[in-house]
């Protein structure tokens, strides 16, 4: 287990720029995601790490070893795949003791037949290591079994056992989950966060679902057009997105932006309602509001500052029930979260009214980064709102 | 009614194609080859397994066998190897790929009745191009290979008529003709593997290209070598053209190259012995079938993993 850096990582197929000067840093023992839509370069950046695609410029720094130029057999990291890439003609045993005969076993110990006969307490103890990892996925009962007679779900543990067979410097995963149904990834999601805490190995994991970064990473960067946005814990990510991109990606349903401007005073306002804090140092001009769901509230009276939207479409979650409405000015939508008792009766096509949570607004310049907010004295604002 | 009899108008056509142009033919040649039956002749006699003895008794058919199988022999597993070899090789050029597959496949889509005529030009003792190639290297280091000096001393080997060489000689011909055959299937099944299981084998630590071959190219390749390897034997079975061209009159020197279906040709149509020539339609048959059969047998057990 080691730290890993990647520095000002470089890559381009052809004429086409992938990643633009990535650093990333690695803490040893962390799970980090690469979070971002398709396309965004992630998984170019995760094949760099493993080797298996050569960076145009910058440098790979595994421990305190470079490995430029090292090739992916010799860096010492586990991959799983989106495919689970099983070798179909191997029960799941023999896949499991692939990575195991290849790096423990010479040429001779691993001719058939002649090789067990030769190199017996080695093939043993292989089988042994097998086993226990299989004990660990629960899945003993499949080791006799081909890939092709297992479900995805069976499958998806069997391409993690042969990544947790041996002891790798961090698991590298692509996409291991996007091949399973719903609920099963769901499921999954706890089991990886479970695995890593007991491994304590470095985790290193791609995916385009924003809700699995949320859900199990120490970690996430947000990637997007070959650039690291935002690297942060889940919660900094999602509370304080530094750039509207990563507003957008994070959070589903997704956050409400309304457009705005700063007046002289600092006050970003949208329409007549002005925020009460203050942009500081920031240029007056256009804005974007950001308001996630869960920071508007349905009122049953108009209030100083409320807006009014008509009902366009209900999501009904269950626990919760996300309001769609269509704004007056036909242009704009926004998603309402609240609850199935309180705004239960409320039928598409009625109007609704709702209010902001104080102090919950963020505001984003006309170049997409976020305007940091400080309170300003009450005294200097004119209309409460 | 009605309901009943739909089907045969659905299956009736290709029912009725399939036993008249084959089942009633094999039939035909199974029966013919219980009689002495020759064309032309009004009647035949019922002979038993006369025909079925005589063709595992007498010399001339064990020499039949001999040449059958030395050319199966040689030609399906070095034509399998070279088709596998050039496909991988091709596989791994980035350039000229397309070059080198039109130059391997030349030798399948050239008629091999036309290609016999200039390997027979080549192959000539005295002005042939290969003999007169092998004496300009009398008096270099090859004259240390025993064979080569002994070629420049007495002459080199009058490839299709020496005994000794010419069923060689004639695999040889197949092999070139055949193996670019078997390269196309080949790159096509090549095609067809996963570019992600190389890379799990990477991250597994496969370090050599021996170690990719034999943990994922050779398995995945397991249905295309299956049927590679079927098409070869049965094409190689049927071998006919080049025995032909080169020898007319009868298989080769001592009957070396006497290839079955230049035996059921020779017997049947040359020397108008319908009766031996089926029975040795019918042994041939059952070659092919047994095959067919091991095929089948091999595909379903060992190489499909789904």
């Amino acid at each position: 287990m080691s730290a890993i850096q990647m520095r000002s990582i470089e890559k381009s197929f052809g004429e086409t720029p992938v990643l633009r000067n990535v650093d990333l840093s690695i803490r040893a023992g962390e799970f980090l995601t690469l979070v971002g839509p398709s396309g965004c370069g992630k998984s170019t950046l995760l094949r760099i790490l493993a080797g298996l695609e050569a960076p145009s410029a910058g440098s790979v720094v595994i421990g305190d070893r470079t490995v430029n130029g090292v090739r992916a057999a010799n860096r010492n990291l586990a991959m799983v795949f989106q495919s689970y890439a099983l070798y179909p003609h191997l029960t799941i045993a023999e896949n499991m003791k692939t990575p195991l005969r290849l790096r423990d076993l010479s040429f001779t110990e691993r001719l058939p037949f002649a090789g067990p006969l030769i190199a017996r307490d080695k093939h043993r103890k292989l089988q042994e290591q097998v086993e226990e990892t299989a004990k660990v996925l629960r899945i003993e009962g499949l080791l006799n079994r081909k890939p092709g007679q297992l479900s995805g779900g069976q499958r998806q543990r069997a391409a993690l056992g042969r990544a947790m067979v041996r002891k790798p410097v961090a698991f590298l995963m692509d996409e291991p989950l996007s091949n399973l149904d719903a609920a099963l990834r769901i499921h999954m999601r706890s089991e990886l966060a479970e695995l890593h805490r007991s491994l304590r190995t470095t985790f290193v994991y791609v995916t385009h679902d924003q809700a699995e970064a949320l859900t199990m990473s120490d970690r996430m960067a947000v990637m997007m057009d070959g650039d690291i946005l935002q690297l942060g814990s889940p919660e900094d990510v999602y509370n304080n997105p530094q750039d509207i991109r990563v507003a957008e990606f994070v959070g589903a349903p997704k956050i409400n932006l309304l457009p705005g401007e700063v007046d002289e005073a600092g006050h970003a306002r949208c329409g007549e309602v002005a925020l009460s804090r203050v942009a500081a140092g920031a240029a007056s001009g256009e804005v974007r509001i950001g308001l996630r769901p869960e920071h508007l509230a349905v009122v049953e009276r108009d209030e100083p500052g409320a807006l009014t939207g008509r009902l366009v479409h209900r999501e009904n979650l269950g626990a919760d029930l996300y309001l769609h409405l269509a704004m007056a000015d036909g242009k704009h939508r926004m998603v309402v979260r609240t609850g199935v008792h309180e705004s239960g009766h409320i039928a598409v096509g009625d109007d609704v009214t709702f209010v902001r949570k104080r102090g919950e607004a963020m505001v984003f310049g006309r170049d997409g980064k976020r305007l940091s907010l400080s309170e300003a004295p009450r005294t200097s604002i004119p209309e409460v709102a | 009614m009605t309901r009943g009899s739909a089907h045969w108008w659905f299956v009736g056509p290709a029912l009725f194609l399939m036993i008249v142009i084959l089942l009633m033919p094999i039939g035909i040649a199974g029966v013919l080859s219980f009689t002495n039956y020759s064309l032309g002749n009004a009647g035949a006699d019922w002979v038993g397994l006369d025909n079925y003895e005589k063709i595992f008794t007498r010399s001339t058919y064990e020499k039949m066998f001999g040449a059958t199988f030395r050319y199966v022999f040689v030609v399906v597993p070095l034509s399998v190897g070279l088709g596998l070899g050039a496909a991988l090789l091709i596989n791994s050029t980035k350039r000229f790929g397309d070059l080198y597959k039109t130059i391997y496949f030349l030798p399948v889509m050239a008629a091999l009745i036309a290609m016999a005529i200039v390997w027979e030009f080549a192959l000539h003792p005295t002005v042939g191009i290969v003999n007169s190639t092998l004496e300009r290297g009398c008096g270099s280091v090859l004259e240390t290979w025993s064979w080569y000096a002994h070629g420049c001393e007495r002459g080199f080997p009058l490839w299709l008529t020496d005994r000794d060489y010419a069923i060689w000689t004639v695999a040889f011909i197949g092999i070139w003709q055949g193996f670019g055959f078997n390269m196309v299937l080949y790159l096509a099944g090549l095609t067809s593997v996963p570019r992600e299981l190389y890379h799990a084998a990477e991250m597994d630590g496969a370090r050599t290209a021996w170690d990719r071959f034999r943990l994922v190219t050779w398995p995945m390749l397991g249905p295309t070598t299956v049927f590679v390897v079927t098409i070869s034997v049965i094409r190689s079975f049927q071998v006919f053209d080049t025995v032909e061209a080169f020898y007319p009159q009868g298989g080769g020197p001592s009957k070396s190259v006497y290839v079955m279906m230049f035996a059921i040709y020779e017997k049947a149509i040359q020397q108008n012995l319908m009766g031996i020539g089926a029975a040795i339609t019918v042994v041939f048959l059952a070659f092919v079938m047994f095959l067919t059969l091991i095929q089948r047998w091999l595909i379903e057990r060992r190489v499909h993993y789904t």
